[in-house]
């Protein structure tokens, strides 16, 4: 390789070649398209974060122990409240009844 | 859709239904446990009565039903012969205003007796409950706390 470069032909034909290379014109605006193609290709990865954020609470919703722990926690609440709601239906029910059963429509 | 997004939501869908199936469930088998064995039950339960107690309005109640019943026959009546006499005519008639009086005589008549009622089972109570009782069959039956209001002059307007 040492030999090769040290002829003065060969460097001859590098510059020749250098010289021969056509750099092309840019392209107009070419700069700004350029930024504009990076902030395009950023943006999505700003979005992918929301993405993110849910992917992880879908994982944490999906865990067993954690799904369990929903569903256990809705339907107590679901229970007690609807026992509480029925509690007033049966007493309001109760409290017509004998009403009616004293105080016929027609007489109040 | 994405899919994290479309299991979330599922699993909202699944927390609503598993939340609203249990209040329903709940609310239903409460109801259904709470339901009185008899017309008179809701005394018991309400105003706290003992066995005797609950006994002695027994007593009373089976004793007034017949009279109430027997009235309401007279008021169902005399409603039939004011309809009829305001079929007869298109004007207020003596005698549809006789019955109309016959009617509202028939109605106090009624009220007075289910009034009677109420403070003879108020007295097998206990004192404080026995007040509440009163005071509750007074505001149902006859509308007081509310009718006065309605009737007073303000309630009127001022025309």
């Amino acid at each position: 390789m040492n030999k090769e470069n040290t002829y003065p032909a060969d460097e001859k034909l590098g510059a020749l070649l250098r010289e021969s290379r056509v750099s092309p014109a840019l392209p107009p605006r070419f700069q700004e398209n350029v930024w504009r193609r990076i902030e395009d290709a950023e943006a999505p990865a700003k979005s992918g974060g929301s993405i993110a954020w849910l992917e992880a609470l879908v994982a944490l919703m999906l865990r067993p122990r954690f799904a369990c722990a929903t569903v256990a926690a809705l339907m107590v609440c679901g229970i007690l409240l609807g026992a509480h709601s029925g509690a007033q239906i049966a007493r309001h029910d109760a409290e017509a009844r004998y009403v009616a059963s004293v105080s016929p429509d027609s007489v109040r | 859709m994405n899919r994290p997004l479309v299991i979330f939501l599922g699993v909202l869908v699944l927390g609503a239904a598993i939340f609203t199936g249990s209040y329903f469930a709940g609310q239903r088998a409460c109801a259904n446990m709470m339901q009185g064995a008899d017309d008179l039950s809701w005394l018991q339960t309400e105003f706290h009565l003992s066995d005797a107690e609950m006994a002695h309005v027994r007593q009373l109640h089976e004793g007034y039903l017949p009279q109430c019943m027997k009235l309401c026959a007279k008021i169902a009546a005399k409603k039939d012969e004011v309809a009829v006499a305001l079929a007869n005519g298109t004007n207020v008639t003596a005698e549809v205003q006789k019955k109309l009086a016959e009617l509202g005589e028939l109605h106090a008549q009624c009220q007075a007796q289910m009034l009677q009622h109420f403070v003879d089972v108020s007295r097998a109570m206990p004192p404080e409950e026995g007040r509440q009782y009163l005071a509750e069959m007074e505001r149902i039956t006859i509308g007081f706390d509310g009718v006065e209001q309605s009737m007073s002059p303000s309630g009127h307007g001022n025309n």
